[in-house]
């Protein structure tokens, strides 16, 4: 159906809007992270950077003098840097295996308690990280588990593992029988069946699976600031921080904020279909 | 347990209903039972119980205090302004949400070319971590050199040291500004997806009853998509009572606007009243959960009748 052009004239700049409003303050991150100090002075502001420089991302890195008031902010940068990755990748693999494993059983073998355990799995969607926090620390004092990787990355999977499950066991359900019976007949095992026949052709799920867990540990905030105080604080606990400094210094604040919003912007461009997918699956529970 | 054993069990010939598939089942759901079990099942029933007793570091014992610490909630008068805030949120956000959010959804579904890349740029802002979303509208915001006095000036008003977070009403608005930019992408999916799934023939039908645009959305499109706003609202519900990161960024401690769970945390955490903090916790999930339940049976109700 063809449309008039007055509608198409509304809809695109209605379009146009939508994208200026999603888009413009990740522009300004960017713009900023290039932004000379001295710019930040002019007035009226510039709204892109007429000298670029990457002299923030320089002190950022390490490449330039990376101090600031003392405090070695290369150093720290670097680091949480590296405890980003190293959690959410540690928890989206242990968590996507685990659920898996899990969402095969639950799909495809009978054992007694079958429907209670997996729907008290995924009930717990239904309840609020900060629920179970105040015990969780005193559980992880106890076990010496404050500041420490394996600590913080479990708290990560069992926060993220109910979604997992959830959106896994419904790809296997959907998956016709027919190949895994042939597989049996030749005698496979069920870690062959699994992992030869069955994970390989839920692929896109379980990448939908993996991008929501990532993308969720990547931005955890409470978390963090309460189990990863100092070896192992990740970006999102150090960020803030270098606003909360006395002296604030915007370009060094916006280029950290480039970095850290890289991942998941990489993430939406290429694998968006599979986490529409998944997003999809998961707000219906 | 040998490992001999394990492997076999692993690639017995699995049997439905056989004690082997019913091992290998149970071997299979065990670590994410154990993770789940100690992780968050005991916790919460640890939250529940310790929420009627007195857990407090500082303090030697756990006394059994029953609902003192319910009741106490009740005379607090910080834990009073932090409810009020946090309803605030929760209606600025849900609505504005919902609204702009299915009105976005609409104008992409008229869309027919470039429609991925549009709904990619839509969804970045619910992909990026709260925190750092907090801190870049904190930069826009900034007097002096921010986007949004620069923008104000450029246009001809002098705005160029407006302190926006000065005031609690702008404050509160410009916090839920950011929540809004973060979550109303959830919606649009969620809203869009339905509208898709939506019978071309049924609008063929209705444009040879010489029915209008405006008309063909209020008559189809949002009767068959109710189903789907009321998802959406759930889930913009749960994530404003939820608001945390960004407004912890944004306004602090700062009393007038901090909603509930920046109050929780600073009782637990900063104050170590452990056991009030998780009175709190449970009621607040308890309100969450019940605002959300009324939605969905509204709308229940709703589509039953028709």
């Amino acid at each position: 159906m063809k449309q008039p052009w007055h509608v198409r004239i509304l809809t695109w700049s209605g379009i146009g809007v939508l994208l200026l409003w999603s888009l413009v303050p990740i522009y300004w991150t960017l713009a900023s992270s290039l932004t000379a100090t001295t710019e930040f002075n002019v007035r009226p502001v510039h709204f892109y950077p007429h000298q670029p420089t990457f002299e923030h991302f320089g002190r950022l890195l390490g490449i330039l003098d990376g101090r600031m008031g003392g405090v070695d902010v290369a150093g720290e940068f670097r680091l949480a840097l590296l405890n980003s990755m190293l959690t959410s990748g540690a928890a989206t693999i242990v968590c996507v295996l685990m659920s898996i494993l899990a969402a095969y059983a639950f799909a495809r073998l009978e054992f007694p308690g079958r429907q209670l355990l997996f729907y008290a799995v995924v009930a717990t969607l239904a309840v609020p990280g900060y629920a179970v926090l105040i015990p969780l620390f005193r559980l992880m004092i106890a076990l010496k588990q404050i500041d420490a990787y394996l600590g913080v990355t479990l708290i990560y999977v069992s926060a993220f593992l109910p979604l997992s499950l959830w959106l896994l066991k419904g790809v296997f359900d959907a998956l016709p029988k027919s190949l895994e019976e042939a597989a049996r007949m030749d005698g496979a095992g069920h870690m062959t069946i699994l992992f030869m026949i069955i994970v390989p052709i839920a692929a896109p799920g379980i990448t939908a699976a993996a991008i929501l867990t990532f993308l969720g540990a990547w931005g955890q905030y409470i978390v963090p600031l309460i189990f990863s105080p100092k070896a192992t604080k990740p970006l999102t606990v150090l960020i803030p921080e270098f606003a909360g400094k006395n002296f604030v210094d915007y370009g060094l604040i916006m280029a950290a904020g480039s970095i850290a919003i890289v991942v998941p912007c990489l993430l939406v461009i290429f694998l968006n279909r599979y986490l529409i997918a998944g997003l999809l699956a998961g707000s219906s529970k | 347990m040998t490992a001999r054993a394990l492997k076999s069990s692993f690639n017995a010939k699995p049997g439905v209903g056989s004690p082997a598939g019913a091992f290998s089942g149970v071997l299979l759901v065990l670590p994410i039972l154990l993770t789940m079990g100690s992780l968050v099942f005991y916790p919460l029933v640890s939250t529940a119980w310790d929420s009627l007793h007195r857990v407090d570091p500082l303090q030697a014992g756990t006394p059994f205090v029953g609902l003192s610490n319910y009741v106490r909630m009740f005379g607090d008068r910080e834990v009073g302004q932090a409810w009020r805030n946090t309803f605030e949120f929760v209606g600025i956000a849900v609505a504005v949400e919902t609204v702009l959010g299915v009105a976005a959804a609409a104008l992409i579904n008229q869309v027919k070319i470039g429609r991925q890349w549009i709904l990619a740029a839509v969804v970045l802002p619910w992909a990026l971590p709260g925190v750092v979303s907090g801190v870049i509208w904190q930069w826009i915001y900034a007097p002096g050199a921010g986007l949004l006095n620069g923008v104000l000036m450029a246009m001809g008003f002098d705005f160029e040291n407006h302190l926006w977070f000065n005031d609690s009403t702008s404050a509160m608005l410009l916090v839920s500004v950011v929540h809004i930019w973060r979550m109303m992408p959830l919606t649009i999916v969620i809203v869009l997806a339905a509208m898709q799934s939506i019978p071309l023939d049924l609008y063929e039908a209705a444009r040879m009853d010489g029915a209008s645009r405006l008309g063909m959305f209020r008559t189809i499109t949002l009767p068959l998509v109710r189903g789907a706003i009321a998802v959406a609202m759930t889930n913009s519900t749960v994530s404003a009572f939820n608001l945390f990161d960004e407004a912890f960024v944004l306004v602090r401690n700062s009393l007038e606007t901090r909603p509930i769970l920046i109050q929780i945390y600073l009782e637990a955490f900063k104050k170590l009243h452990f056991s009030y903090g998780m009175a709190l916790s449970l009621v607040v999930t308890l309100v969450s959960l019940l605002v959300s339940l009324v939605y969905v049976l509204r709308i229940h109700r709703n589509t039953s009748l028709d």
